[in-house]
C-alpha cells in the first residue's frame, strides 16, 4: 500500500513514516504544506492519504481544504485525517464527501501504534471511523426535547457511538460483552428510532446513522 | 482683625493728632486715606481672595498709616514715618504693574516693582541718615542728604519710565474693552505717582510747600485704591482676570502644567474645590484618580455644585465652597473656559483606565495559563518520568501522556479556541454552542469569509463571555445569539431569558466593554431586572 503522509511538524511526520514503515507500508512522499500535498497526491495517486488539519501556508484549516479538495476529484480516494483538536464540523464535512474510506482521529491515537495501523487499514478497506471524542462529543450535544436521540436506551446509546468510531460488529460485542446478536438487533431499534430505512448495505445504514449524529 | 485693628490704629492716630495744639487739618489725612486703602483693600480680598489686589492696597494703607505717625510728635514714631515715607509711592507702581490680580507676570515687571520699593526704602536713607536734627540722623551732613536725593530722584524717574512703557506696551496689546479700563486707571496713577514732588517727603510737606498743595497730593493717592478697585469689576476684568490664569494653563505644556483641577482651585481661590469628571457612559462623576464621587445635595448651602457643559453635553462638575464663591456665574464661567480641557482630561481618564484594566485582565490570564500549566501539566510530567524510571507498562505510561496531551488541549482551547484560529468566528461560536448544556438558537449571516484576527477575537471574546455569563444566571434555554456582518460591521447579538439585573460593573462585563471599545466599537448591555439580558457589541471590520 502506497501512503502519501502531509505532515508540516517534522517529528510528526517522521514518526507516522517510521510507525507506518514498519507496519509494512510505502510512504510514497511526504509533504510539509498544503499545497505540496495537493500536488504529490495528484503526481502519485497513492492508495490513501493521510493529513494534519492545520498546515502552511494559512497555518489554518489548509490541511482539511487540500483533502477535500482531492476527495472531490477523487471520491474513492481513502483519506485519513489527523489533528489535535477535533470538531464536529469537520467530520461533517468529510463525510459529505461520500461516506467510504474516511477517518478523522486525533494525533495523539498515533501513539496507540497496533490501534492506529487497524485505523489506517480499515479506512483503506472503506470504513468511516471517527475519533472517541468526537463522537463524545455529539452524543453529549444539547438536542431539542423532541429529538430521537433522546428515545434511546444506555445502551443503544452506547452501541450508536461505538459504531460510529467505525467499529465492526465483532468489536462492538466484544468491547460492550454482548453477543454479536445482540448488537444487531440494538442497531436495528436505533436504526427504527432514527428514521432510517433499511438499506442493501450494513454500512449505509451505520452511515446514515453517524450523519444523523452529527446533523 | 485687620480691618478692626486698622480703626484702632487710624483712630490712635487721630487722637493724638486732635490733642495736642490744633494741627493742620491735613494731618488728619493720613489716617482717613488709610482707612479709604484698608476698607476697600479688605473689600477687594474677601471678595476675590485669590486676588493679591486687596491685600496690595491693604499693605498701602498700612504704609501711610506708618507714614502719617510723624504727625503724632514722639521723635521715634516719627523715624519710623521717616524710613516709610515714601513707600506709598512703590505700592502704587505695584498695584499698576499687577492689574488685576496683584500678581507680576513678567520678569520685567518684576525687576521694576523691586527697583521702585528699593527707591522707596534704600535710597531713602540718606534723607532721615544726614538730615540735621532727625531721630536717626548719623552725622549733621545736608550736602550729603542734597545728594541722596538727587539720586533718588533721578533713580525714581527711571523707574516710573520704565513702568510707564511697560504699562503703555500692555495697553497696546489689551483688547478693547479691556483698553477702556487700562487707559484712564494707567493715566490716573501715572499722575498720582508723579503729583508727589519727588523731592519732598511727606513729613516735609507743610514744612515749604502750602496746605493746600499737600492735600491736593493725599487725595490724590487716596482716590488710587477706589480706582483699582473699580477697574477691577469692568472691561471683563471681573469675569476673565483670574480665569486668563486658567487659560495660561491651558496653553501649558502637559510635563509642566499641574493638574486641571488644582489650576481651578487656584483660579477662584477656593482650595476645597474639586473638578470631577462625568463617565462617557452614565451620570456617575469621577474624580481624577477614577473613584466615583457623590453630587452635593441640592440644598446644601455650604457646597455649591455647577455642571461643565461641552456643546450642550455634561462633561463634569465643578463642586465649590458656597460660602466662599457665592456667585454661582463666576464658577459656570470658569467651568466653560476649562470645558474642552475636561472633556480630554476625562477621555484621558477613562482611556488610563480602561488601558490598565486592559493589561490587569491579560497578566491575570498569564497568570492563570502558568498556574495550569504548572499545576496540572507539569506535575502530570514528572510523575510520567518518575514512573518512566520504575518499572512501569509501556500502555500505563502511554495512557498518561495520554491524559496530558488531553490537558493540554484543553488548556491551549481556552487560551484560544482552535476553531476560531482555523475556521474564523462563527466556527468557534458554533462550536462553543455544541458544549453547552442545552440547544441555543443561534443565527449566522454574511460572515463566509474571514475577518481580521484582532475582530475575530474580540467578537468572539464578547460572544462567549455573553454566553456563559447567560448559562450562569439564566440557563441556557431561551438564549438566542445572532452573528451578522452588516455595512463594515460585525454585530454579535446575545439574549437570554433570565432575570435580567446583570451586575454592569463586574469584571466580565468592563473586560467585553475595554475589548470592544478598543476596537473602536460599541457594546450596550440591556439589563432590566425580570426582563432578561441583551448584550449587543458591533464591531466595525473592513469589508
Amino acid at each position: 500500500m502506497r501512503l502519501v503522509i502531509g505532515e508540516d511538524q517534522a517529528p510528526m511526520r517522521e514518526g507516522l513514516r517510521l510507525v507506518l514503515e514498519r507496519a509494512g507500508f510505502e510512504i510514497a512522499a511526504t509533504a510539509a504544506d498544503a499545497s505540496e500535498l495537493r500536488r504529490r497526491v495528484r503526481a502519485i495517486g497513492p492508495d490513501l492519504v493521510i493529513a494534519d488539519i492545520r498546515m502552511p501556508p494559512g497555518n489554518a484549516d489548509d490541511g482539511l481544504r487540500a483533502v477535500l479538495e482531492l476527495r472531490a476529484q477523487r471520491p474513492e480516494l481513502p483519506v485519513l485525517v489527523l489533528s489535535q483538536h477535533v470538531q464536529r464540523q469537520y467530520a461533517v464535512e468529510l463525510l459529505e464527501t461520500g461516506g467510504r474510506g474516511v477517518g478523522y482521529v486525533l494525533k495523539q491515537r498515533v501513539a496507540d501504534v497496533d490501534a492506529f495501523v487497524a485505523s489506517v487499514r480499515r479506512v483503506h478497506a472503506g470504513a468511516t471511523i471517527l475519533d472517541p471524542v468526537v463522537v463524545a462529543a455529539v452524543m453529549d450535544r444539547p438536542r431539542p426535547d423532541g429529538d430521537a436521540l433522546n428515545t434511546l436506551t444506555p445502551r443503544q446509546r452506547e452501541v450508536l457511538a461505538l459504531m460510529a468510531e467505525g467499529r465492526s460488529n465483532a468489536a462492538i460485542a466484544q468491547r460492550l460483552t454482548i453477543t454479536e446478536k445482540a448488537v444487531v438487533r440494538h442497531a436495528s431499534h436505533i436504526y427504527d428510532a432514527l428514521g432510517i430505512a433499511p438499506s442493501a448495505s450494513d454500512h449505509r445504514r451505520v452511515l446514515a446513522a453517524v450523519r444523523y449524529l452529527l446533523a | 482683625m485687620l480691618a478692626a485693628g486698622a480703626v484702632w490704629a487710624a483712630g490712635v492716630e487721630t487722637a493724638f493728632i486732635l490733642a495736642p495744639p490744633p494741627a493742620p487739618w491735613v494731618a488728619l489725612l493720613f489716617p482717613a486715606i488709610a482707612l479709604v486703602y484698608v476698607a476697600t483693600g479688605l473689600a477687594a480680598w474677601l471678595r476675590r481672595p485669590s486676588s493679591a489686589l486687596g491685600a496690595l492696597i491693604v499693605a498701602g494703607g498700612g504704609c501711610l498709616l506708618l507714614g502719617g505717625l510723624a504727625n503724632m510728635g514722639s521723635p521715634w514714631l516719627g523715624a519710623v514715618s521717616a524710613v516709610t515715607a515714601t513707600l506709598i509711592l512703590a505700592v502704587i507702581v505695584h498695584l499698576l504693574l499687577g492689574f488685576p490680580t496683584g500678581r507680576l507676570h513678567d520678569a520685567a515687571s518684576r525687576r521694576v516693582v523691586a527697583a521702585a520699593y528699593a527707591v522707596c526704602l534704600v535710597l531713602e536713607t540718606p534723607r532721615y541718615l544726614f538730615a540735621p536734627g532727625a531721630t536717626l540722623s548719623i552725622a549733621d551732613r545736608p550736602d550729603l542728604a542734597q545728594v541722596g536725593l538727587q539720586v533718588q530722584r533721578g533713580v525714581g524717574a527711571c523707574v516710573v519710565a520704565a513702568a510707564a512703557w511697560l504699562l503703555a506696551r500692555r495697553i497696546r496689546a489689551a483688547s478693547p474693552a479691556r483698553r477702556r479700563v487700562l487707559v484712564p486707571l494707567t493715566v490716573y496713577g501715572m499722575l498720582a505717582l508723579l503729583a508727589i514732588p519727588v523731592s519732598s517727603a511727606m513729613a516735609d510737606l507743610w514744612g515749604g510747600a502750602t496746605l493746600t498743595q499737600a492735600a491736593v497730593q493725599l487725595v490724590a493717592i487716596g482716590l488710587v485704591p477706589v480706582a483699582f478697585v473699580a477697574a477691577a469689576s469692568r472691561g471683563g476684568f471681573a469675569r476673565t482676570a483670574d480665569l486668563a490664569e486658567l487659560s495660561a494653563w491651558l496653553g501649558a505644556d502637559e510635563a509642566r502644567r499641574p493638574a486641571l483641577d488644582a489650576a481651578l482651585a487656584a483660579a477662584l481661590g477656593d482650595p476645597s474645590l474639586r473638578l470631577l469628571f462625568r463617565l462617557p457612559d452614565g451620570d456617575a462623576l469621577i474624580d481624577a484618580r477614577g473613584a466615583e464621587v457623590a453630587r452635593p445635595a441640592s440644598d446644601d448651602r455650604r457646597r455649591g455644585i455647577v455642571d461643565v457643559e461641552l456643546a450642550g453635553e455634561p462633561v463634569g462638575a465643578i463642586v465649590y465652597d458656597a460660602v466662599l464663591l457665592d456667585r454661582p456665574d463666576e464658577v459656570r464661567e470658569a467651568g466653560r473656559v476649562v470645558a474642552l480641557a475636561v472633556d480630554r482630561e476625562r477621555l484621558t481618564a477613562s482611556l488610563r483606565a480602561s488601558r490598565a484594566r486592559i493589561l490587569a485582565a491579560a497578566d491575570d490570564e498569564r497568570r492563570r495559563i502558568a498556574r495550569d500549566l504548572h499545576d496540572g501539566l507539569q506535575s502530570r510530567l514528572v510523575f510520567l518520568a518518575i514512573q518512566a524510571g520504575t518499572d512501569a507498562e509501556p500502555a500505563e505510561l502511554r495512557a498518561g501522556l495520554e491524559t496530558a496531551i488531553d490537558e493540554l488541549r484543553e488548556l491551549v482551547d481556552g487560551v484560544m479556541p482552535t476553531p476560531l484560529t482555523e475556521r474564523g468566528l462563527a466556527a468557534a461560536v458554533t462550536d462553543l454552542a455544541d458544549r453547552l448544556p442545552s440547544p441555543i438558537t443561534l443565527q449566522i449571516q454574511g460572515l463566509e469569509s474571514r475577518l481580521a484576527p484582532a475582530v475575530e477575537a474580540g467578537a468572539y471574546f464578547v460572544a462567549s463571555e455573553a454566553i456563559v455569563n447567560a448559562v450562569k444566571h439564566a440557563g441556557a434555554s431561551g438564549l438566542a445569539v445572532a452573528l451578522r456582518r452588516v455595512d463594515g460591521h460585525v454585530r454579535v447579538e446575545v439574549v437570554d431569558a433570565g432575570r435580567g439585573g446583570v451586575d454592569l460593573d463586574g469584571s466580565g462585563i468592563r473586560g467585553m466593554t475595554d475589548r470592544v471599545a478598543a476596537l473602536d466599537g460599541t457594546l450596550t448591555i440591556d439589563a432590566a431586572a425580570g426582563g432578561g439580558t441583551r448584550v449587543v457589541a458591533v464591531i466595525p471590520c473592513a469589508s
